[in-house]
Protein backbone atom coordinates (compact mmCIF):
# COMPACT_ATOMS: atom_id res chain seq x y z
CA UNK A 1 0.00 0.00 0.00
CA UNK A 2 1.59 2.91 -1.32
CA UNK A 3 1.43 6.57 0.46
CA UNK A 4 0.01 8.41 -2.40
CA UNK A 5 -3.45 6.35 -2.23
CA UNK A 6 -4.14 8.59 1.10
CA UNK A 7 -3.50 11.88 -0.88
CA UNK A 8 -6.86 11.60 -3.44
CA UNK A 9 -9.54 14.72 -2.39
CA UNK A 10 -10.87 14.36 0.75
CA UNK A 11 -14.82 14.42 -0.73
CA UNK A 12 -16.29 10.98 -0.58
CA UNK A 13 -16.67 9.66 -3.56
CA UNK A 14 -20.39 8.90 -5.27
CA UNK A 15 -22.08 5.99 -3.92
CA UNK A 16 -21.25 2.83 -5.89
CA UNK A 17 -24.56 0.74 -7.21
CA UNK A 18 -26.07 -1.17 -4.90
CA UNK A 19 -26.18 -4.47 -6.93
CA UNK A 20 -22.38 -4.14 -6.94
CA UNK A 21 -21.65 -3.81 -3.67
CA UNK A 22 -23.74 -6.38 -2.96
CA UNK A 23 -21.88 -8.39 -5.27
CA UNK A 24 -18.73 -7.19 -3.79
CA UNK A 25 -19.97 -7.68 -0.43
CA UNK A 26 -22.31 -10.33 1.13
CA UNK A 27 -22.51 -8.77 4.37
CA UNK A 28 -25.40 -6.37 2.64
CA UNK A 29 -27.72 -9.44 2.80
CA UNK A 30 -27.90 -8.92 6.22
CA UNK A 31 -30.78 -8.09 8.21
CA UNK A 32 -32.12 -4.73 7.99
CA UNK A 33 -31.38 -2.59 11.16
CA UNK A 34 -34.28 -0.96 12.82
CA UNK A 35 -33.53 2.63 11.19
CA UNK A 36 -32.79 1.34 7.52
CA UNK A 37 -36.59 -0.15 7.97
CA UNK A 38 -37.82 3.12 9.18
CA UNK A 39 -36.18 4.82 6.35
CA UNK A 40 -37.36 2.70 3.76
CA UNK A 41 -41.20 3.35 5.01
CA UNK A 42 -40.48 7.08 5.21
CA UNK A 43 -39.55 7.23 1.46
CA UNK A 44 -42.30 5.21 0.71
CA UNK A 45 -45.10 7.25 2.35
CA UNK A 46 -43.32 10.73 0.70
CA UNK A 47 -43.95 8.73 -2.37
CA UNK A 48 -47.71 8.10 -1.30
CA UNK A 49 -48.15 11.88 -0.63
CA UNK A 50 -48.14 11.38 3.17
CA UNK A 51 -45.96 13.65 4.27
CA UNK A 52 -46.88 14.46 7.65
CA UNK A 53 -46.77 11.20 8.92
CA UNK A 54 -43.38 10.54 6.65
CA UNK A 55 -41.94 13.57 8.87
CA UNK A 56 -43.11 12.38 12.30
CA UNK A 57 -41.33 9.02 11.75
CA UNK A 58 -38.12 10.78 10.97
CA UNK A 59 -38.02 12.77 14.29
CA UNK A 60 -38.21 9.18 14.93
CA UNK A 61 -34.72 8.82 13.11
CA UNK A 62 -33.43 12.19 14.10
CA UNK A 63 -33.43 11.16 17.50
CA UNK A 64 -31.68 7.62 17.30
CA UNK A 65 -28.79 9.16 15.31
CA UNK A 66 -28.03 12.94 15.76
CA UNK A 67 -26.08 12.08 19.12
CA UNK A 68 -23.47 10.60 17.27
CA UNK A 69 -24.04 12.79 14.01
CA UNK A 70 -23.13 15.77 16.33
CA UNK A 71 -19.99 14.08 17.54
CA UNK A 72 -18.87 12.95 14.49
CA UNK A 73 -19.68 16.84 12.85
CA UNK A 74 -17.75 17.89 15.62
CA UNK A 75 -14.82 16.79 15.52
CA UNK A 76 -14.25 17.40 11.86
CA UNK A 77 -15.07 21.05 12.20
CA UNK A 78 -14.43 21.77 16.16
CA UNK A 79 -16.60 24.31 16.39
CA UNK A 80 -20.24 23.58 18.15
CA UNK A 81 -22.11 26.14 16.14
CA UNK A 82 -20.85 24.91 12.33
CA UNK A 83 -21.18 21.39 13.39
CA UNK A 84 -24.85 21.97 14.72
CA UNK A 85 -25.33 23.61 11.40
CA UNK A 86 -23.79 20.77 9.31
CA UNK A 87 -26.04 18.19 11.34
CA UNK A 88 -29.15 19.67 10.35
CA UNK A 89 -28.14 20.32 7.28
CA UNK A 90 -27.68 16.99 6.73
CA UNK A 91 -30.82 15.74 8.22
CA UNK A 92 -32.65 17.74 5.62
CA UNK A 93 -30.86 16.78 3.09
CA UNK A 94 -31.65 13.16 4.17
CA UNK A 95 -35.14 14.02 3.83
CA UNK A 96 -35.36 15.96 0.59
CA UNK A 97 -33.65 12.95 -1.03
CA UNK A 98 -35.29 10.35 0.78
CA UNK A 99 -36.76 9.06 -2.52
CA UNK A 100 -32.79 8.22 -3.73
CA UNK A 101 -32.45 6.05 -0.87
CA UNK A 102 -31.72 2.37 -1.30
CA UNK A 103 -31.93 -0.27 1.65
CA UNK A 104 -29.21 -2.26 0.19
CA UNK A 105 -26.98 0.10 2.25
CA UNK A 106 -27.77 0.56 5.92
CA UNK A 107 -29.14 3.95 6.53
CA UNK A 108 -26.36 4.85 9.15
CA UNK A 109 -24.13 4.19 6.20
CA UNK A 110 -25.93 6.49 3.98
CA UNK A 111 -26.61 9.24 6.16
CA UNK A 112 -23.13 9.59 7.49
CA UNK A 113 -22.02 10.03 3.78
CA UNK A 114 -23.80 12.75 3.43
CA UNK A 115 -23.28 14.45 6.66
CA UNK A 116 -18.90 13.86 6.24
CA UNK A 117 -19.22 15.64 2.43
CA UNK A 118 -21.04 18.11 4.20
CA UNK A 119 -18.70 18.53 6.95
CA UNK A 120 -15.87 18.06 4.55
CA UNK A 121 -17.36 21.35 2.49
CA UNK A 122 -17.55 22.99 5.21
CA UNK A 123 -13.98 22.70 6.02
CA UNK A 124 -13.12 23.62 2.50
CA UNK A 125 -15.20 26.73 2.92
CA UNK A 126 -13.78 27.45 5.86
CA UNK A 127 -9.90 27.30 4.65
CA UNK A 128 -10.79 29.89 1.94
CA UNK A 129 -12.36 32.29 4.18
CA UNK A 130 -9.20 31.97 6.08
CA UNK A 131 -7.30 32.67 3.62
CA UNK A 132 -8.70 36.08 2.07
CA UNK A 133 -10.12 37.54 5.64
CA UNK A 134 -8.03 38.13 8.81
CA UNK A 135 -10.21 36.22 11.20
CA UNK A 136 -11.35 38.56 14.29
CA UNK A 137 -11.08 37.02 17.80
CA UNK A 138 -11.15 34.35 18.42
CA UNK A 139 -12.52 34.18 21.97
CA UNK A 140 -11.70 31.34 24.14
CA UNK A 141 -12.84 28.13 23.25
CA UNK A 142 -16.31 26.29 23.52
CA UNK A 143 -15.71 23.93 26.13
CA UNK A 144 -14.30 27.07 28.18
CA UNK A 145 -17.59 28.34 28.20
CA UNK A 146 -19.59 26.00 29.67
CA UNK A 147 -20.43 26.61 33.08
CA UNK A 148 -18.35 25.04 35.97
CA UNK A 149 -20.44 22.15 37.30
CA UNK A 150 -22.39 21.95 34.50
CA UNK A 151 -22.23 18.69 32.11
CA UNK A 152 -18.64 18.28 32.46
CA UNK A 153 -15.95 18.03 35.22
CA UNK A 154 -17.09 20.63 38.05
CA UNK A 155 -13.27 20.88 38.87
CA UNK A 156 -11.36 23.81 37.16
CA UNK A 157 -8.59 22.26 36.99
CA UNK A 158 -9.08 19.42 35.71
CA UNK A 159 -11.21 21.19 32.88
CA UNK A 160 -8.15 22.99 32.33
CA UNK A 161 -5.89 19.63 31.89
CA UNK A 162 -8.77 18.07 30.10
CA UNK A 163 -9.35 21.38 27.69
CA UNK A 164 -5.56 20.58 27.10
CA UNK A 165 -5.16 17.09 25.88
CA UNK A 166 -8.58 17.67 23.79
CA UNK A 167 -6.84 20.51 21.80
CA UNK A 168 -3.52 18.21 21.45
CA UNK A 169 -5.63 15.99 20.21
CA UNK A 170 -7.46 17.57 18.31
CA UNK A 171 -4.24 18.96 16.48
CA UNK A 172 -2.82 15.45 16.12
CA UNK A 173 -5.88 14.36 14.08
CA UNK A 174 -5.72 17.56 12.03
CA UNK A 175 -2.44 16.45 11.39
CA UNK A 176 -3.35 13.17 9.45
CA UNK A 177 -3.92 12.73 5.70
CA UNK A 178 -7.41 13.04 4.70
CA UNK A 179 -8.66 9.90 4.28
CA UNK A 180 -6.57 8.42 7.12
CA UNK A 181 -8.39 11.08 9.36
CA UNK A 182 -12.36 10.58 7.67
CA UNK A 183 -11.57 6.83 8.18
CA UNK A 184 -9.89 6.99 11.95
CA UNK A 185 -12.95 9.43 12.84
CA UNK A 186 -15.53 7.11 11.74
CA UNK A 187 -13.83 4.32 13.39
CA UNK A 188 -12.99 5.91 16.51
CA UNK A 189 -15.38 8.35 17.18
CA UNK A 190 -18.43 7.59 15.13
CA UNK A 191 -18.11 3.84 16.31
CA UNK A 192 -18.34 2.32 12.99
CA UNK A 193 -16.51 -1.09 11.92
CA UNK A 194 -14.17 -1.55 9.52
CA UNK A 195 -16.79 -3.04 7.13
CA UNK A 196 -18.92 0.10 7.63
CA UNK A 197 -16.28 2.33 7.21
CA UNK A 198 -15.59 0.70 4.47
CA UNK A 199 -19.18 1.24 2.78
CA UNK A 200 -19.35 4.80 3.87
CA UNK A 201 -15.81 5.87 1.85
CA UNK A 202 -15.98 3.18 -0.75
CA UNK A 203 -12.70 1.94 0.08
CA UNK A 204 -11.91 -1.21 0.03
CA UNK A 205 -12.04 -2.84 3.60
CA UNK A 206 -8.47 -4.08 3.57
CA UNK A 207 -7.70 -0.39 2.42
CA UNK A 208 -9.68 0.65 5.54
CA UNK A 209 -7.66 -1.25 7.91
CA UNK A 210 -4.35 0.11 6.76
CA UNK A 211 -5.74 3.69 7.24
CA UNK A 212 -6.72 2.88 10.16
CA UNK A 213 -3.57 1.34 11.22
CA UNK A 214 -1.24 4.18 9.75
CA UNK A 215 -3.59 7.01 11.62
CA UNK A 216 -2.61 4.99 14.68
CA UNK A 217 0.52 4.57 14.70
CA UNK A 218 0.96 8.46 13.56
CA UNK A 219 -1.40 9.56 16.62
CA UNK A 220 1.11 7.60 19.04
CA UNK A 221 3.61 9.37 17.89
CA UNK A 222 2.39 12.81 17.84
CA UNK A 223 0.73 12.04 21.22
CA UNK A 224 4.09 10.46 22.64
CA UNK A 225 2.18 7.33 23.07
CA UNK A 226 -0.40 9.45 25.56
CA UNK A 227 -3.29 10.83 24.76
CA UNK B 1 1.75 -22.20 15.25
CA UNK B 2 5.39 -21.33 13.37
CA UNK B 3 4.27 -17.77 12.74
CA UNK B 4 3.38 -17.56 16.68
CA UNK B 5 6.45 -17.69 18.70
CA UNK B 6 7.68 -14.38 17.63
CA UNK B 7 5.99 -11.67 19.10
CA UNK B 8 3.31 -10.01 17.48
CA UNK B 9 3.77 -7.16 15.26
CA UNK B 10 1.57 -3.56 15.95
CA UNK B 11 -0.66 -3.96 13.17
CA UNK B 12 -1.66 -7.36 14.53
CA UNK B 13 -2.43 -6.02 17.30
CA UNK B 14 -4.48 -3.40 16.03
CA UNK B 15 -6.48 -5.85 13.96
CA UNK B 16 -6.97 -7.42 17.33
CA UNK B 17 -8.45 -4.46 18.86
CA UNK B 18 -10.69 -3.24 15.91
CA UNK B 19 -12.13 -6.94 16.26
CA UNK B 20 -12.60 -7.50 19.87
CA UNK B 21 -14.45 -3.82 19.65
CA UNK B 22 -16.60 -5.21 17.33
CA UNK B 23 -18.01 -7.74 19.75
CA UNK B 24 -15.86 -10.37 17.64
CA UNK B 25 -13.56 -13.28 18.99
CA UNK B 26 -10.00 -12.57 18.70
CA UNK B 27 -8.48 -15.41 16.20
CA UNK B 28 -7.08 -18.23 18.59
CA UNK B 29 -3.62 -18.28 17.85
CA UNK B 30 -3.41 -14.46 18.28
CA UNK B 31 -5.33 -14.95 21.68
CA UNK B 32 -3.29 -18.19 23.02
CA UNK B 33 -0.38 -15.70 22.25
CA UNK B 34 -1.66 -12.96 23.95
CA UNK B 35 -2.12 -14.89 27.00
CA UNK B 36 1.27 -16.36 26.89
CA UNK B 37 3.51 -13.41 26.00
CA UNK B 38 3.70 -10.40 28.97
CA UNK B 39 5.70 -8.42 26.65
CA UNK B 40 2.67 -8.30 23.52
CA UNK B 41 0.12 -8.48 26.02
CA UNK B 42 1.50 -5.40 27.65
CA UNK B 43 1.92 -3.82 24.26
CA UNK B 44 -1.65 -4.63 23.66
CA UNK B 45 -2.90 -3.14 26.77
CA UNK B 46 -1.09 0.24 25.96
CA UNK B 47 -2.41 0.06 22.50
CA UNK B 48 -5.95 -0.63 23.73
CA UNK B 49 -6.36 2.18 26.17
CA UNK B 50 -4.74 4.55 24.08
CA UNK B 51 -7.48 4.05 21.39
CA UNK B 52 -10.17 3.57 23.66
CA UNK B 53 -8.83 7.15 25.78
CA UNK B 54 -8.93 8.86 22.43
CA UNK B 55 -12.60 8.15 21.50
CA UNK B 56 -13.98 7.90 24.83
CA UNK B 57 -12.32 11.96 25.41
CA UNK B 58 -13.48 12.73 22.04
CA UNK B 59 -17.18 11.60 23.37
CA UNK B 60 -17.17 12.90 26.47
CA UNK B 61 -15.65 16.45 24.54
CA UNK B 62 -18.73 16.42 22.09
CA UNK B 63 -21.40 15.24 24.64
CA UNK B 64 -20.38 18.46 27.08
CA UNK B 65 -20.80 20.54 23.99
CA UNK B 66 -24.30 18.88 22.72
CA UNK B 67 -26.16 18.77 25.99
CA UNK B 68 -29.81 16.97 25.71
CA UNK B 69 -31.45 20.81 25.66
CA UNK B 70 -28.73 21.38 22.94
CA UNK B 71 -30.06 18.39 20.39
CA UNK B 72 -33.61 19.12 21.16
CA UNK B 73 -33.26 22.35 19.57
CA UNK B 74 -30.88 20.88 16.96
CA UNK B 75 -34.33 18.84 16.16
CA UNK B 76 -36.56 21.43 16.94
CA UNK B 77 -34.45 23.67 13.76
CA UNK B 78 -34.53 20.97 11.55
CA UNK B 79 -38.50 20.53 11.78
CA UNK B 80 -38.47 24.01 11.03
CA UNK B 81 -36.10 23.84 8.14
CA UNK B 82 -37.97 20.57 6.74
CA UNK B 83 -41.22 23.39 7.08
CA UNK B 84 -39.58 26.25 5.27
CA UNK B 85 -38.47 23.34 2.32
CA UNK B 86 -42.23 22.04 2.15
CA UNK B 87 -43.31 25.54 1.34
CA UNK B 88 -43.59 26.41 -2.41
CA UNK B 89 -41.37 29.68 -2.93
CA UNK B 90 -43.04 33.12 -3.54
CA UNK B 91 -41.91 34.62 -6.74
CA UNK B 92 -42.16 38.23 -6.20
CA UNK B 93 -42.60 40.19 -9.54
CA UNK B 94 -40.64 43.31 -9.97
CA UNK B 95 -42.80 45.89 -11.95
CA UNK B 96 -39.50 46.51 -14.13
CA UNK B 97 -39.73 43.33 -15.41
CA UNK B 98 -43.57 42.61 -15.99
CA UNK B 99 -43.10 44.18 -19.45
CA UNK B 100 -42.68 40.46 -21.33
CA UNK B 101 -39.24 40.00 -23.47
CA UNK B 102 -40.33 38.76 -26.63
CA UNK B 103 -42.61 42.16 -27.64
CA UNK B 104 -39.22 44.30 -27.02
CA UNK B 105 -38.03 44.13 -30.46
CA UNK B 106 -40.96 45.75 -32.13
CA UNK B 107 -41.20 48.24 -29.12
CA UNK B 108 -38.05 48.98 -29.54
CA UNK B 109 -37.75 49.32 -33.25
CA UNK B 110 -41.16 52.29 -32.76
CA UNK B 111 -39.49 54.02 -29.71
CA UNK B 112 -35.94 54.22 -32.43
CA UNK B 113 -38.30 55.32 -35.02
CA UNK B 114 -40.13 58.18 -33.53
CA UNK B 115 -37.24 59.37 -31.91
CA UNK B 116 -35.27 59.47 -35.29
CA UNK B 117 -38.52 61.82 -36.72
CA UNK B 118 -38.45 63.90 -33.79
CA UNK B 119 -34.85 64.46 -34.57
CA UNK B 120 -35.17 64.96 -38.15
CA UNK B 121 -38.04 67.54 -37.21
CA UNK B 122 -36.25 69.67 -35.20
CA UNK B 123 -33.11 69.93 -37.68
CA UNK B 124 -35.58 71.13 -39.60
CA UNK B 125 -37.72 73.47 -37.74
CA UNK B 126 -34.28 75.12 -37.05
CA UNK B 127 -32.92 75.45 -40.15
CA UNK B 128 -36.17 76.97 -41.28
CA UNK B 129 -35.96 79.38 -38.56
CA UNK B 130 -32.68 80.26 -39.44
CA UNK B 131 -33.34 80.95 -43.15
CA UNK B 132 -37.10 82.73 -42.56
CA UNK B 133 -36.53 85.08 -39.42
CA UNK B 134 -37.76 88.73 -39.62
CA UNK B 135 -34.83 91.02 -39.90
CA UNK B 136 -35.85 92.57 -36.34
CA UNK B 137 -36.93 89.61 -34.03
CA UNK B 138 -33.39 89.22 -33.07
CA UNK B 139 -32.76 92.48 -32.15
CA UNK B 140 -34.47 92.94 -28.61
CA UNK B 141 -32.60 90.72 -27.47
CA UNK B 142 -29.45 92.12 -28.62
CA UNK B 143 -30.86 95.56 -27.28
CA UNK B 144 -31.45 94.20 -23.87
CA UNK B 145 -28.12 92.33 -23.82
CA UNK B 146 -26.54 95.62 -24.45
CA UNK B 147 -28.56 97.46 -22.02
CA UNK B 148 -27.24 95.23 -19.33
CA UNK B 149 -23.63 95.01 -20.38
CA UNK B 150 -23.96 98.95 -20.38
CA UNK B 151 -25.38 99.69 -17.20
CA UNK B 152 -24.05 97.58 -14.22
CA UNK B 153 -26.66 98.04 -11.18
CA UNK B 154 -23.78 98.81 -8.78
CA UNK B 155 -22.54 101.76 -10.68
CA UNK B 156 -24.64 104.44 -10.33
CA UNK B 157 -22.26 107.09 -8.83
CA UNK B 158 -19.42 106.08 -11.96
CA UNK B 159 -22.56 106.84 -13.97
CA UNK B 160 -22.79 110.43 -12.46
CA UNK B 161 -19.33 111.06 -12.62
CA UNK B 162 -18.27 109.71 -16.56
CA UNK B 163 -21.83 111.77 -17.38
CA UNK B 164 -21.22 113.64 -20.80
CA UNK B 165 -21.35 117.17 -20.41
CA UNK B 166 -24.70 118.82 -20.53
CA UNK B 167 -25.96 119.24 -23.94
CA UNK B 168 -29.25 121.10 -24.91
CA UNK B 169 -31.37 118.16 -23.91
CA UNK B 170 -29.96 117.98 -20.42
CA UNK B 171 -32.58 117.77 -18.20
CA UNK B 172 -34.33 114.68 -20.10
CA UNK B 173 -30.85 112.81 -19.41
CA UNK B 174 -30.82 114.03 -15.88
CA UNK B 175 -34.53 112.79 -15.42
CA UNK B 176 -33.62 109.66 -17.13
CA UNK B 177 -30.67 108.79 -15.03
CA UNK B 178 -32.15 109.98 -11.98
CA UNK B 179 -34.97 107.48 -12.80
CA UNK B 180 -32.49 104.97 -13.39
CA UNK B 181 -30.65 105.29 -10.30
CA UNK B 182 -34.33 105.28 -8.41
CA UNK B 183 -35.17 101.63 -10.52
CA UNK B 184 -31.72 99.96 -9.56
CA UNK B 185 -32.22 101.28 -6.03
CA UNK B 186 -35.91 99.76 -5.36
CA UNK B 187 -36.52 96.63 -5.67
CA UNK B 188 -38.53 95.90 -8.90
CA UNK B 189 -40.29 93.26 -8.12
CA UNK B 190 -44.43 93.75 -7.29
CA UNK B 191 -44.13 91.82 -4.40
CA UNK B 192 -41.58 93.03 -2.45
CA UNK B 193 -42.35 96.70 -2.73
CA UNK B 194 -44.32 96.96 -0.25
CA UNK B 195 -41.62 95.32 2.13
CA UNK B 196 -39.42 98.19 0.31
CA UNK B 197 -41.84 100.94 1.63
CA UNK B 198 -41.92 100.27 5.61
CA UNK B 199 -38.05 100.33 5.04
CA UNK B 200 -36.32 103.14 5.87
CA UNK B 201 -33.16 103.59 3.30
CA UNK B 202 -29.77 105.75 3.41
CA UNK B 203 -31.05 108.28 1.36
CA UNK B 204 -33.96 109.08 2.54
CA UNK B 205 -32.50 109.20 6.43
CA UNK B 206 -29.23 111.11 4.21
CA UNK B 207 -31.48 113.72 2.98
CA UNK B 208 -33.60 114.60 5.89
CA UNK B 209 -30.44 115.44 8.13
CA UNK B 210 -29.23 117.54 5.44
Amino acid sequence: MSDHAVQQPERLSPVAPPAATAARRPAAAAPISEDTRLAVEIREQVARGDVDQARSLFSGLVTQHQRRASRIAYQYLRDAAEADEAVQDAFVKVFSHIASYREAWPFEVWFTRILINGCLDRRKSRARRERWFVSSDDGPPEDARLPFGGAGNPDPEARLLARERRARLASAIDRLDGRQRTVFMLCHYGDCSPREVSAMTGLNESTVRVHLFRAARKLRAFLGGQP
Amino acid sequence: MMGWTRHLRDDRLYECYLVERGGEAVDPRAADHLADCQSCAGRYRQLSEFLATIGDEAAREADDLFTPERLQQQQDAIQRKLDVAARPARVISFPGQTAPTHTQPTTRVATRWLAAAAAAGLIVGVGVGETFRPSGAGEPAVSRATAQATTPRTAPAALRVSAPAPAPDANDDDRFLRELEMALQRPQTRELLSFDNLTPHAREIGRRVR
